[in-house]
């Protein structure tokens, strides 16, 4: 997901994204000093070269019977360890290393890179993951909240791209295009969602201490565990369904989708991850009204996701403290 | 780290090497954002913008090796994403999808030789120094700093801990093990945590204020 350089070309596009980014990392920044101890640069440049190295676990996927492989993004995991803030800005300080050391993605498009994975993938991705961490309640809802978090993050990042090709002069099929990416991300974002879950599952399981609380205190007790569930899943429907009548229009398209498939094909260079699951998505009746179909995916990908995190939330080892909730412990234990 | 050789080469001395980082970082942005709002299909100016770009890699003495290796690695995953943005280029009609692919990648490569340039003629710190001199708040270049120190570390502990894993289980590679990989993340990324909190002990033992000293630079408030 890395936008190389010259991809997006028109200078305005260019500007808009870097001023955006530059406004979202100074809110970031000032947000984080209010927070700010001596150790949080410590932790965060820690981190950040932590989850630099963590883009270099390859996840072997077969596509088609070609092996590809896949790896993290990191953006909603840096934010449940570091909160949003702190999240954003790990997240700036790894793709700034990556396109001036590395030159993995472009300079010129190091604005457009952080609106996607910084912005919207700490900082929204937070935004969905606290109200269900807080619905849910306890290790439960860490876990869940990051899954679903992690999977819209995903999503909403391939919505902007889109939106910001569209900007540069290519409006012909946004709608189309964004119905398509849409589709294929529900089932790149799964990856993303099972990755970060798992990850989060270990960390809650070893060190439930590093995982962000903004309140600090005990985590309140839950209430109805069916109740806030069926409350959590109502909000991320609610947020899929949101989404879906962007792709309603230009239902006839089908000709510029085929070239644009390929397009989706190779942007999702990061994670090409559960790419064998999009057939299911897309149920062949449904392909003629991409609204429709992509409302479905939104839903089935909602509660797939959802899923998901309730079974590994349900297999969280017992008997840890994670089992209480987040709390301290043994803190020189290192 | 496949880095090592553009990041040694950031040591040597030179009339690159020793220019002002602001002014070479100021003049990469500006290149890269000539190069890429150059519109699709005029060959000039790319020409023009490629012999500057050579004559600064020559005046660098960079390895002209070295950055066509790096290039190459690039321009396969660029070569794909171009060809399929290509198609939906406003300036297809006119010119046909084969010269826009062409300039993007071109573009592209002109861009992605600039930035690697800088790399390999400014050590990272410097360029950070750089950055704070522009004005980019303290806090990331702190956090900038501690990422660069820690980077190679952290890889080679995944790297030693991935031969652990693989000398310790059998199974067959191209089987989904997500669970092992991902455990290794979650280690990873909990034992960086640690050494960070050690770290930070240790600099406070040493008197740490806050403040990041480099040899080269001024010191800088956090």
């Amino acid at each position: 997901m890395h936008i190389p350089d010259a991809v997006i070309d028109d200078p305005r596009v260019i500007m808009a994204t870097s001023a955006i980014a530059l406004g979202g990392l100074g809110f970031a920044v000032s947000r984080l000093k209010n927070q700010l101890r001596d150790k949080t640069t410590v932790l965060m440049g820690i981190t950040a070269a932590g989850i630099f190295a963590a883009q270099m676990v390859n996840f072997p996927l077969f596509f088609f019977g070609a092996p590809v492989s896949g790896h993290l993004l990191g953006g909603m995991l840096s934010a449940v360890m570091l909160g949003p803030w702190g999240g954003a800005c790990v997240i700036a300080t790894v793709l700034i290393v990556q396109c001036l050391l590395c030159g993995d993605g472009g300079l010129s498009a190091l604005g457009a890179n952080f609106v996607n994975m910084g912005l919207i993938g700490s900082i929204c991705g937070y935004a969905i993951y606290e109200p269900l961490r807080r619905a849910i309640g306890g290790s439960r809802g860490v876990l869940i909240g990051a899954m679903v978090g992690a999977w819209f993050s995903v999503l909403l990042a391939a919505g902007t791209f889109t939106f910001e090709l569209a900007a540069s002069g290519r409006q012909a099929d946004f709608f189309n295009v964004l119905g398509w990416m849409v589709l294929v991300h529900a089932a790149i974002g799964v990856g993303e969602a099972v990755i970060t879950g798992l990850v989060v599952r270990y960390v809650l399981s070893v060190r439930p201490d590093l995982i962000y609380l903004p309140d600090a205190a005990p985590v309140a007790k839950p209430i109805r565990w069916s109740q806030t569930g069926v409350a959590g899943l109502g909000i991320a429907l609610a947020v899929a369904i949101f989404l879906a009548p962007f792709a309603s229009e230009h239902p006839d398209g089908l000709e510029a989708v085929g070239g644009w498939f390929k397009f989706i094909d190779v942007s999702k260079e990061v994670q090409p991850a559960v790419t064998p699951l999009i057939p299911d998505y897309q149920m062949p009746g449904l392909t003629r009204w991409k609204g429709i179909a992509t409302a479905a995916a939104g839903c089935v990908g909602t509660l797939v996701v959802f899923g998901l995190g309730m079974i590994l939330a349900g297999t969280i080892t017992r008997g840890t403290p994670a089992e209480r909730g987040p709390e301290r412990v043994a803190p020189d234990a290192a | 780290m496949r880095l090592e050789a553009l990041d040694r080469h950031a040591y040597h001395n030179g009339p690159l090497h020793r220019a002002d980082v602001r002014i070479k970082l100021c003049a990469t942005l500006a290149f890269v954002i000539a190069v890429v709002a150059t519109p699709v299909g005029l060959w000039r100016p790319l020409a023009i913008e490629g012999l500057l770009l050579a004559f600064f890699v020559g005046l660098a003495r960079i390895d002209p090796a070295l950055l066509a290796r790096r290039w190459l690695g690039f321009l396969l995953l660029v070569a794909f994403l171009g060809a399929t943005v290509a198609q939906s280029h406003p300036a297809r009609t006119q010119l046909g999808w084969a010269v826009v692919w062409l300039s993007i990648l071109a573009k592209n490569s002109l861009a992605f030789v600039a930035v690697l340039t800088l790399a390999g003629t400014t050590p990272f710190p410097k360029l950070l120094d750089g950055l704070r001199r522009l004005g980019m708040p303290a806090v990331l270049v702190s956090t900038l700093h501690f990422m660069n120190r820690y980077t190679h570390v952290l890889t080679s502990e995944l790297a030693r801990m991935t031969q652990a894993r693989r000398s310790r289980t059998f199974k067959r590679s191209g089987r989904l093990d997500w669970g092992l990989l991902t455990g290794l993340i979650g280690n990873l990324l909990v034992r960086s945590f640690e050494r960070g909190e050690r770290v930070h002990a240790a600099m406070l033992a040493r008197g740490w204020d806050g403040t990041i000293r480099t040899l080269d630079g001024e010191a800088e408030a956090s």
